[in-house]
């Protein structure tokens, strides 16, 4: 590995990032990847469909190419291009008139109760494999499942992700505590199968 | 900011990452990055990179040649004045001529003891090709023009001797005569003078 490549791999998001904005190619192929798969499961698991995950995916790399703009403020890169990914999809559900799930309000102590008494036939059926985990995720209420994506494929922390859904810390635990418990029984019965 | 590597992961969170779904299609990889290498945009030249090439445009050549040109004319006109300057006499400061004048003696023992110029205010008024020769050149033209000019004879100056003598202004009248001794020493001029009053 040469000096150059080796300067590279070892440089922060933000900097690769100005050097590709400086013209240079390599920055941006570290960058992409680094940051593809967690970003395509994000938007595969957040949206539940793969052309629209594609679609959105493609979007947002796209516009971060063509942009000029940087990360603002205390963002850094991976929290400014998770928000562009959200907000494109957010967009799309809006063009399509579709609903946006992520905007439904619902009392967090309840739907834990609710996800507790999940069909358990449902929940037999699930196993380890890909198809079926994704299955498991669609489970989840939209804002548990943002939370829960974010913080495992965005590998956000939860002030990140409270600052980039803009809603309270303490509502950002509890979603992820409810998404991690649902998940894990369900994980846990599957084994036991 | 936190850093999201020290919070602690759930077992669960960590089996999606290891387990979940692979990632966007490798066309859609091609896609991106190909239109990341075509829309990047265009490194910036150096300052340097940039002068380089400009003066690789023909046009920059031509200016960039008569530039030059003119740079090179106008040292080679600038050098050649220097070299003639060594030839050159600095001008005689114009306070120094008045100041000679000043500590000159008496007008009429100077005008004896060296001849007058040619004009009164020749000195002065005169051309500026004079002032452009040289100091030895200056000198020998001095020489010149004093050999050049009537020198009194020494009987027309003992006469002015006994004239200012009898008109009472005794000390220009040593003066002169003072004078007179140091010009011609061997002119026995006591002995001349005597025979001048008596004429």
């Amino acid at each position: 590995m040469t000096a150059p490549e080796l300067s590279t791999s070892a440089s922060n998001d933000e900097s690769l990032l100005a050097r590709y904005r400086s013209g240079d190619g390599a920055a941006f192929e570290t960058l992409y990847a680094r940051h593809r798969q967690g970003l395509y499961r994000f938007l595969l698991g957040l949206s539940g469909k793969a052309e629209l995950a594609e679609e959105v995916y493609q979007d947002t790399w796209l516009s971060l190419i063509r942009s000029t703009s940087q990360p603002q403020g205390r963002a850094n890169f991976r929290t400014w291009l998770y928000q562009i990914a959200r907000n494109r999809l957010i967009d799309h559900w809006r063009k399509h008139g579709i609903h946006n799930p992520l905007h439904d309000s619902y009392d967090e102590q309840a739907h834990a109760v609710i996800d507790t008494a999940t069909d358990p036939e449902q929940l037999l059926s699930l196993s380890r494999d890909t198809q079926r985990l994704e299955t498991a995720l669609q489970t989840l209420p939209a804002d548990q499942r943002e939370v829960f994506l974010l913080r495992a494929h965005g590998d956000l922390d939860l002030p990140q992700i409270a600052t980039l859904t803009e809603t309270p810390l303490e509502t950002v635990k509890s979603r992820l505590r409810y998404a991690q418990q649902k998940l894990r029984r369900l994980l846990a019965e599957e084994v036991l199968t | 900011m936190t850093d999201a590597r020290k919070t602690p992961v759930d077992p669960v969170i960590e089996h999606f990452r290891e387990h979940g779904s692979d990632g966007p299609p490798s066309h859609l990889d091609a896609f991106i990055l190909a239109t990341a290498h075509r829309e990047a945009p265009v490194r910036k030249p150096s300052l340097w990179q940039r002068w380089v090439h400009a003066c690789q445009k023909p046009r920059w050549q031509v200016a960039f040649a008569s530039l030059v040109g003119v740079a090179l004319m106008v040292t080679l006109v600038q050098r050649t004045p220097e070299q003639e300057l060594q030839y050159d006499a600095a001008p005689a400061p114009k306070t120094s001529s008045f100041a000679a004048r000043k500590e000159a003696p008496a007008p009429v023992a100077r005008s004896l003891a060296a001849p007058p110029p040619a004009a009164p205010m020749a000195e002065l008024a005169a051309p500026a090709q004079s002032e452009s020769l040289s100091a030895p050149m200056a000198d020998e033209a001095k020489v010149s023009k004093r050999s050049a000019a009537p020198v009194k004879p020494l009987d027309e100056q003992l006469r002015e001797v006994i004239r200012l003598q009898n008109a009472g202004q005794t000390q220009a009248a040593d003066e002169l005569l003072k004078t007179l001794h140091q010009r011609f020493p061997d002119g026995n001029l006591a002995a001349r003078l005597k025979a001048l009053k008596k004429n």
